[in-house]
């Protein structure tokens, strides 16, 4: 807390010096380096605070690749800030506005040096500068340990993958396994007797099965006939809503599609003598499957027209 | 509603060990014209006299009803509207079907 409060004035004026500059990027670095008198109206007590700010940042950069381009570091700057203390953030609004937007690109990464550069410009003392860049390098190396002959501990050891393995599968935060996503089927009327399932050939694909299967079961389900169109959408007749077919969907997915052993969706389907099997890919689980039957259809249509098609 | 004896026991029928429902029943639903829907019955053991079932069910569901004779899958019940939920519950309160012997298809 007591940092956080030592962070805290000097990350305030620092924003609103940076909120004047970040109109004309360019013109703001030549003014910083040509006429030092602008910016050094801060106190130089203010400038060692924020360098020690600068270092805690450091912390939270893996790859310190990108030092080249010069346009960027000026909106960097404050944007690291912005991600330590978002509580700072909600304090002076109108000034982060601005830096906001760029926060959203991610590039948030590397600009100590270019920051020890320009506080060479800035600062005439040199003694003072020296001690910054060695503080600088304190602060960089108590947390990382790289510069160092020590070993690593267990732990930090263990905090680093852990950070590392969040940062990639931001999906395990909840300590879950990454789930079966599939994309909601897509279902519109056409007319007024028929529905489309315009994204059938893509579920299809996404769930390894083939279109005759998923097709025979979802018009068994949903006692009705349809056929794949040109545009390789399901024109099915009667009117379905999207969550009715979801419905079926799930029912499919639950038996067809995922190990009914371990609920892995990596399965093979085979038919093997009349009957289809389950072939599960993650635990080798084989069982047989229901077979997809109609069962009784009743006469839903005109009858004067079914027993003139008979005749 | 008054029980009635759904069961046409025969105690001097051949073979007449599966008196009570054996295999699955198949309760479907079908769209017709409009908002109008079907639901049909399959897979009832023979043993039930389902035309007793159908009167009772027309009464308890306020809705039409018939049983079709269907040379592959027997006496099928067939009534008016979504009655997939009513005939459920009615199939197992009645103790003519257990839970798990229901396979509820459609949407
Ligand atoms: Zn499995």
């Amino acid at each position: 807390m007591a940092e956080e409060d030592a962070i805290f004035d000097p990350t305030l004026v620092k924003k609103k010096k940076k909120k004047k500059t970040t109109f004309d990027l360019d013109a703001a670095l030549a003014d910083e380096s040509s006429n030092p008198v602008t910016t050094t109206t801060s106190s130089a007590v203010e400038n060692e605070e924020s360098t020690e700010n600068a270092g805690n940042e450091i912390d939270h950069d893996f790859d310190l690749e990108n030092l080249g381009k010069k346009k960027k570091k000026k909106v960097k700057k404050p944007l690291n800030m912005d991600e330590l203390e978002t509580a700072l953030q909600e304090a002076n609004e109108e000034t982060s506005a601005a830096i906001d937007i760029e926060g959203e690109d991610g590039m948030d990464d590397t600009f100590d040096l270019e920051k020890m550069k320009k506080k060479k410009k800035k600062k005439a003392d040199i003694n003072e500068l020296l001690d910054q860049e060695n503080e600088n390098v304190d602060v960089n190396n108590t947390d990382q340990w790289h510069g160092s002959d020590r070993d690593y501990t267990y732990d930090e050891l263990l905090n680093r993958i852990f950070e590392i393995i969040l940062e990639k599968n931001p999906d395990m935060a909840a300590g879950r396994k990454p789930k079966f996503v599939m994309r909601p089927p897509q279902v519109l009327r056409v007319g007024t007797k028929k529905t489309s399932f315009a994204n059938f050939t893509e579920i299809c694909k996404t769930l390894h099965r083939q279109q005759k299967h998923l097709l025979d079961f979802l018009l068994a389900e949903l006692g009705t006939s349809g056929s794949v169109d040109g545009n390789s959408q399901l024109i099915i007749k009667g009117r379905f809503q999207p969550k009715q077919i979801e419905n079926v969907l799930r029912r499919y997915i639950k038996e067809y599609v995922t190990c009914h052993t371990c609920r892995s969706p990596e399965t093979i389907l085979q038919k093997d003598t009349r009957l289809f099997f389950l072939q599960c890919e993650s635990c080798g689980s084989r069982c047989s499957v229901a077979s997809i039957k109609s069962g009784f259809q009743a006469v839903t249509g005109k009858r004067s027209a079914i027993r003139a098609k008979n005749a | 509603m008054s029980i009635q004896n759904l069961n046409t026991f025969d105690p001097f029928a051949e073979g007449n060990e599966e008196d009570v429902q054996d295999g699955l029943v198949h309760i479907r639903i079908q769209q017709r014209n409009g908002r109008k829907t079907l639901t049909t019955v399959q897979g009832l053991s023979s043993n039930y006299d389902l035309k007793k079932i159908v009167r009772t069910c027309k009464k308890e569901f306020a809705c039409n009803g018939t049983v079709i004779e269907h040379p592959e899958y027997g006496e099928v019940l067939q009534l008016q509207g979504d009655q997939r939920e009513n005939i459920c519950q009615f199939l197992t309160k009645m103790g003519l079907v257990k839970q798990e012997q229901l396979k509820v298809h459609g949407f």
